[in-house]
């Protein structure tokens, strides 16, 4: 029963961090190489509330701010004249990530950082004891991915965008200001992994390199789920998520790993538009 | 060796003569000391600790005279490189910069390619902890073994804490592997059993699989050889799942920094076995612990075990070549064994080119640690036969 | 300029003039040069050979600064330097790989730790030959393991995309972890150590010149790839990969050279770094190193192999010693990289050249006087055997989404001449293209061309068999000089591997070479300008000749006077005509513009909604009342 919590915690948990990236990719096809570094300001704007006094979830509060700056500038500057060049996006962001590892480095050091859990203790659920915290966090993901995919499908903005990712072109000539959308989804993306890494500080391991086995997986996500929905997105976290829990289980960590490596090449491979292909 | 030097220096120790000392000191250049540091890659966050207690260690050789009647001067390299970077970072050091010793504080892989390069052309003193296995000449390998910090440790926790089942987890690489074999001959000696073991990869995040093997398995106590990262997300998702309460963990990497990246809220129950902590009580050791503080800013680079071995390093260098009256290592090697001599640690004995010393378990109470047990002089276990 | 005589193009030729261009050629004796056959030497030969003989120049400063180093400076320094300059192989490789063949390989040092852990094992065993043998043994095995590996991921797709990049990521994570588990093979994380030299050389002294013996010889491998028929193949399908299969290439296989070649040199350089360094550690075939080689070759030159050589040494150095001096070091690095890929293309490399031509005020090469005259070229095979065009589609389905874009489309063509298909937007007419070359998957019915079923045939292969086709909108390699592009059409399906491989290849030229040089003269005037900075009218010619060069048995030609004016198209329908029906081929022209179709076609086929509407004679179409009733819009 435990191994049920651990998997929907895993898959949601797992979907937080993706979203970023599936809309900055997803969307716009920039290869933001720097998501997980993102997603480590997130977790570092936690550090900070907590060394500044305050509760680690006003670490969502900054993390937001932080990632929504960041995001802007380095849109302004870096992303929004690559658009059309897939590889010097990939190269560019890398070299962003670096930096950003850099710049963290210079200001908090290497070592680990603690970000203590806002509250701790248990809650019995299905009649195991399963950590409060992550209860909250699975209860307040599942609202949320609700809330984003009634937003998505109904609201006149969700349309806006579904027709900018459709026909960019077409969307441009009815109208729809395409450079304010696409600056506006990159910054939704970064801000969204910079709270997943907010979320998620208290849970696990913090420091400047945390960033690149989140980012690798989220690529994986995508490229398994398929780009441009949110159920591709669902696809992918399942698929992704459920692999690495079930053979953990079933074998051993390594084979976990190795498994969701092999699952990867072989959908990079023979279906690399994903399981729910947008085109 | 010059004989006019020795005969100076030891007029002037023997007659505790400042001037003359002062004398000698202008008259002699300084002995370069290697220090091969991490200050980048996974133990990184040991480099500013490890700097600092190495200049401890100079300004206190230096303030009794140096080695052999000369001051040591200490040059850096970054021992937290890939292997062959770091044998690189190492060779321009002994060849370029031309260090008559190397003090190295960084994982057994380097010090594999290092001792490779140097083939025994330079002594070589290795300080942290280890799965031992080194055994090229002129390799002093003082730091603390698996069977230091288990075979006394694990039948006194079976004893005084009532553990019989073990539950091994490590990652995957030859420390883990090594130590667990040893760990396997503690808990069978003190009539205990295994009731689970596993390795992970480096690059995990997610225990949770682990974890549940562990609450399956009935463990009363879980021996913990994971590293660095993988060591503070395993004890903090153990912490929230609630098992400290089913299980207690020890660790024999576990130091001051991981320590507080685990987090107050994450430690009970969380044992260390190891040859130093911050907390030691005794006089040697609280007079440097509090040197160490009021000298640097302990917030940023927290006093911890690994750095207290470069300095632990050093003493074992005056040590070493007041005994050889060289540093050649024809010298060093035909006085290593049985050399001791006394720091923070207490007494350390080289034997075998391992060490012998004290070894100490401490319980974590928030982000200190309190010693609860002391072992003396134990054996390390290993030796070189070479 | 004025006197051009050839109608069309001497107006449209807008752009500045090369400086030096001088007279143009006068037409007598480009005919006579080419009518006779004679072998010339020409400007364009000597060109190259200019180009070769700069990059020899180069190999040999290389040389001489590299074999001084040790006395320069000293034994030490150069032992430091020879890790880089193996790490500069590998950089090379990815020139070739990224730099010109266009697509990114994340994962070298999968190949790089190979070769290096392969090593451990062959190496150190038997004497000079065994030795070699060894190292032939660690460049052959990544090279093998590439091309496999590229194969079957380009084999899946038409464009490379990023997905090839991920995907040789993945590769290096796989590799790492297996480097790092199978503790009994790799020695695991601590590796494999005391790893011996090869060929009992001394480690710090006179190993240094083996590994500059490799590094001269790798880059004289890559500039010289670079410079044959295959390196402007590379180019090209950097530039517009989807038109090159047009030309009945192979791309993935060609890539897949490309990356082979790439893992060969990576294989070299980590089997000489085991030797170098006497440890191999999973460190050597990780994520981080396969990232610093992009670094090292995007920072000092992705375009050429001195580039990456360049970045590898300098920034490689320059980090070991500033590393400890400079605490700010990797963020310099970070902005530099960033800056040099957004700005500076051809990195550091690129800027000196840049730098290079402004001080000497070199321009960039005059043109030709005369194109080139040379090796006749080998006919393709299917000119050969001469067999006339007959195509067939038989109850053609195409389906996108739910759109049926050709519902039943049975269509049959078994005269030579010129054909026009015409219809109302929306009818199939490229679609029918699309389907026959492999653009549009097949959902339903038949095709058959020249009796061989070509059901889901891929572009190259059609090419292969003899089908040309022209796009509407000109498709060429913008970056490639007009001489160039036309080189490409000439080796279309005639070129066999090893033609690709030298540089008399280059040379080629035949009989319809000849004939649109005649056509369109402009084409030598422009020869060495990029095919992108020509004008629209001038491309669509330039797109024409190219087609025409491959001599195909079946000519598609998608509204090719698009977007010309009333001259050049009279004057490009009249070349179309006469090269189709000299040639005894059958063409299919999509055309809108109806005297066009009544002064071209031998027939008319109309396709309406996706079926073949009426087939005949102009004057049949013309009055047919259900063809008239479609265009005035009465029929749905």
């Amino acid at each position: 029963m435990v191994e049920l919590l651990n998997l929907v915690y895993h898959c949601l948990v797992l979907a937080l961090v993706v979203l970023g990236l599936a809309v900055v990719f997803g969307m716009l096809g920039v290869m933001n190489m720097a998501h997980g570094e993102f997603l480590m300001l997130g977790a570092f704007s936690a550090v900070t509330a907590q060394s500044a006094g305050l509760s680690p979830l006003w670490g969502v509060a900054i993390a937001i701010a932080v990632c929504g700056v960041v995001g802007w500038v380095v849109e302004r500057l870096m992303i929004r004249h690559l658009y059309h060049r897939p590889f010097d996006t990939l190269l560019a962001t890398w070299g962003l990530s670096i930096l950003m590892r850099e710049v963290i480095e210079l200001f908090y050091g290497r070592g680990y950082q603690n970000v203590d859990m806002p509250f701790t203790g248990s809650v019995a659920l299905l009649g195991v004891a399963y950590p409060s915290y992550r209860v909250l966090l699975m209860a307040v993901l599942v609202v949320l991915f609700a809330a984003l995919a009634l937003w998505y499908v109904r609201s006149p903005s969700g349309a806006r965008i579904r027709a900018m990712v459709g026909n960019p072109t077409l969307a441009q000539a009815v109208g729809i200001s395409t450079t304010r959308l696409a600056t506006g989804a990159f910054v939704f993306g970064v801000c969204t992994a910079g709270v997943a890494g907010a979320l998620l500080a208290p849970l696990v391991r913090v420091e400047p390199a945390m960033g690149l086995d989140y980012l690798l997986n989220s690529f994986f996500v995508l490229v398994v789920g398929g780009l441009g929905s949110l159920a591709g997105l669902a696809a992918g976290t399942g698929m992704i998520g459920g692999t690495q829990v079930v053979i953990s289980n079933l074998f051993d960590q390594t084979s976990g790993y190795l498994a969701v490596l092999a699952v990867s090449l072989l959908f990079l491979w023979l279906k690399p538009n994903g399981l729910i292909a947008r085109r | 060796m010059n004989r006019r030097r020795i005969i100076q220096g030891g007029v002037a120790a023997m007659l505790g003569m400042p001037l003359l000392s002062r004398v000698s000191w202008a008259a002699s250049s300084p002995i370069r000391v290697g220090m091969l540091i991490p200050e980048s890659g996974p133990a990184g966050l040991f480099g500013p600790s490890s700097r600092n207690c190495t200049e401890l260690g100079v300004q206190d050789i230096n303030a009794r005279g140096g080695v052999l009647g000369r001051p040591i001067e200490v040059l850096y390299a970054d021992g937290g490189l890939p292997p062959a970077q770091a044998a690189q970072a190492a060779l321009r050091l002994w060849r370029g910069r031309k260090v008559e010793v190397l003090i190295g504080m960084h994982d057994s892989a380097v010090r594999e390619a290092v001792a490779a390069m140097l083939d025994g052309k330079l002594p070589y003193i290795y300080t942290p902890t280890t799965e031992g296995g080194g055994c090229a000449p002129a390799t002093y390998v003082i730091g603390e073994t698996p069977q230091q910090q288990l075979l006394p440790v694990m039948p006194w926790l079976a004893q005084n804490r009532n553990v019989k089942k073990w539950y091994l987890i490590g990652n995957d690489y030859v420390w883990p592997r090594d130590s667990n074999v040893v760990a396997k001959e503690a808990i069978a000696a003190s009539g205990g059993e295994v009731v689970g073991e596993e390795y992970l990869p480096f690059t995990v995040d997610n225990f949770d699989a682990s974890l549940g093997r562990i609450r399956d398995s009935g463990a009363e106590g879980v021996f913990i050889t994971l590293v660095g990262g993988a060591s503070v997300g395993f004890n903090r998702a153990f912490a929230s799942f609630g098992l400290p309460a089913k299980a207690l963990r020890l660790c024999t990497l576990l130091e001051e920094n991981t320590l507080l990246g685990i987090g107050a809220q994450n430690t009970e129950g969380l044992y260390s076995s190891t040859g130093y902590f911050a907390t030691l009580p005794s006089g040697a050791a609280r007079q440097f612990a509090d040197r160490y503080r009021s000298t640097f800013d302990n917030a940023k680079a927290p006093l911890n075990g690994l750095a207290e071995s470069c300095y632990e390093g050093l003493l074992l260098l005056e040590a070493m070549a007041a005994k050889a009256g060289s540093l050649e290592p024809k010298a060093t090697e035909a006085v290593a064994e049985g050399l001791a001599y006394e720091g923070p640690r207490g007494r350390i004995e080289l034997l075998g080119r391992y060490a012998a010393k004290n070894i100490y378990l401490a319980e974590s109470k928030g982000t200190e640690f309190e010693i609860v047990q002391t072992f003396e002089n134990v054996p390390p276990g290993q030796s070189c036969t070479n | 300029m004025a006197e051009r005589t050839s109608g069309p193009s001497g107006q449209e030729q807008a752009g500045p003039a090369q400086a030096g261009a001088g007279s143009s050629p006068e037409s007598g004796r480009q005919g006579a040069g080419r009518q006779d056959g004679v072998l010339q030497p020409t400007a364009a030969r000597s060109r190259s050979r200019r180009g070769i003989g700069r990059d020899v120049a180069a190999w040999i400063v290389l040389a001489v600064a590299l074999l001084s180093v040790p006395g320069v400076m000293d034994e030490f320094f150069a032992y430091e330097l020879g890790l880089y300059l193996l790490f500069g192989i590998v950089a090379q490789g990815i020139a070739l790989a990224w730099g010109r063949a266009g697509f990114l390989p994340l994962g070298q040092a999968l190949f790089f730790g190979l070769g290096a852990y392969l090593a451990c094992y062959v190496l150190p065993s038997g004497g000079i030959l065994a030795t070699t043998a060894g190292l032939l043994l660690c460049v052959l095995a990544p090279a093998l393991l590439a091309y496999g590996v590229a194969r079957l991921v380009f084999a899946r797709r038409h464009e490379s995309g990023p997905y090839f990049a991920l995907i040789t990521l993945a590769l290096v994570m796989f590799g790492f972890q297996l480097a790092n588990q199978w503790s009994s093979v790799t020695g695991g994380f601590n590796g494999i150590s005391g790893v011996p030299v090869p060929f009992d050389l001394d480690r710090y002294s006179n190993y240094y010149y083996l590994v500059v013996a490799a590094t001269l010889a790798s880059t004289a491998l890559v500039a010289w790839l670079l410079r044959t028929p295959l390196g402007t193949l590379w180019a090209a399908i950097a530039q517009n990969e989807n038109r090159l299969q047009f030309f009945g290439f192979a791309t993935d296989r060609l890539k897949a050279w490309a990356f082979a070649v790439s893992a060969g040199l990576g294989g070299l350089a980590g089997a000489l770094f085991a030797g170098h360094q006497g440890i191999v550690t999973p460190q050597a075939s990780s994520v981080v190193l396969s990232a610093e080689f992009v670094i090292w070759a995007a920072v000092g030159g992705r375009r050429s192999p001195y580039g990456a050589l360049l970045g590898a040494v300098v920034i490689g150095i320059l980090s070991t010693y500033l590393r400890d001096h400079f605490a700010y070091w990797e963020i310099v690095i970070a902005v530099v990289f960033i800056v040099v890929v957004m700005r500076f293309p051809d990195g550091i490399l690129g800027l000196l050249q840049g730098l290079g031509r402004v001080v000497t005020r070199r321009r960039p090469s005059a043109p030709a006087k005369t194109p080139e005259a040379g090796v006749t070229a080998p006919d393709p095979a299917y000119r050969r055997e001469a067999a006339p065009a007959t195509l067939r589609y038989d109850d053609v389905v195409v389906r996108q989404g739910s759109v049926r874009i050709l519902n039943g489309l049975h269509l049959v063509l078994d005269r030579p001449g010129l054909h026009c298909v015409i219809g109302p937007n929306g009818a199939g007419k490229t679609s029918s293209f699309n389907v026959l070359t492999g653009r549009l998957p097949l959902i339903g019915g038949h095709l058959a061309f020249q009796g061989r079923r070509v059901d889901g045939y891929r572009a190259d292969a059609m090419a292969r068999l003899g089908v040309g086709r022209k796009f509407q909108i000109p498709s060429v390699f913008a970056e490639l000089t007009v001489a160039d592009n036309l080189r490409i059409a000439q080796w279309a399906n005639r070129a066999r591997r090893r033609d690709l491989l030298r540089m008399a290849t280059r040379d080629w030229t035949s009989e319809t070479m000849a004939r649109m040089h005649r056509e369109f003269p402009f084409l030598a005037e422009v020869a060495h300008r990029p095919a992108g900075a020509i004008s629209q009218g001038q491309r669509q010619m330039l797109e024409f000749a190219m087609t025409a060069i491959t001599e195909p048995v079946l000519y598609l030609l998608d509204e090719p006077c698009a977007g010309l004016s009333v001259d050049e198209t009279r004057h490009l329908s009249a070349v179309i005509q006469a090269t189709v029906r000299e040639a005894g081929a059958a063409a299919l022209v999509v055309e809108h513009d109806m005297s066009a179709v009544e002064s071209l076609a031998d027939s008319v086929y109309v396709l309406h909604q996706g079926r073949l509407l009426a087939q005949g004679s102009f004057e049949d179409i013309r009055g047919n009342p259900e063809v008239r009733a479609v265009y005035a819009g009465g029929q749905k």
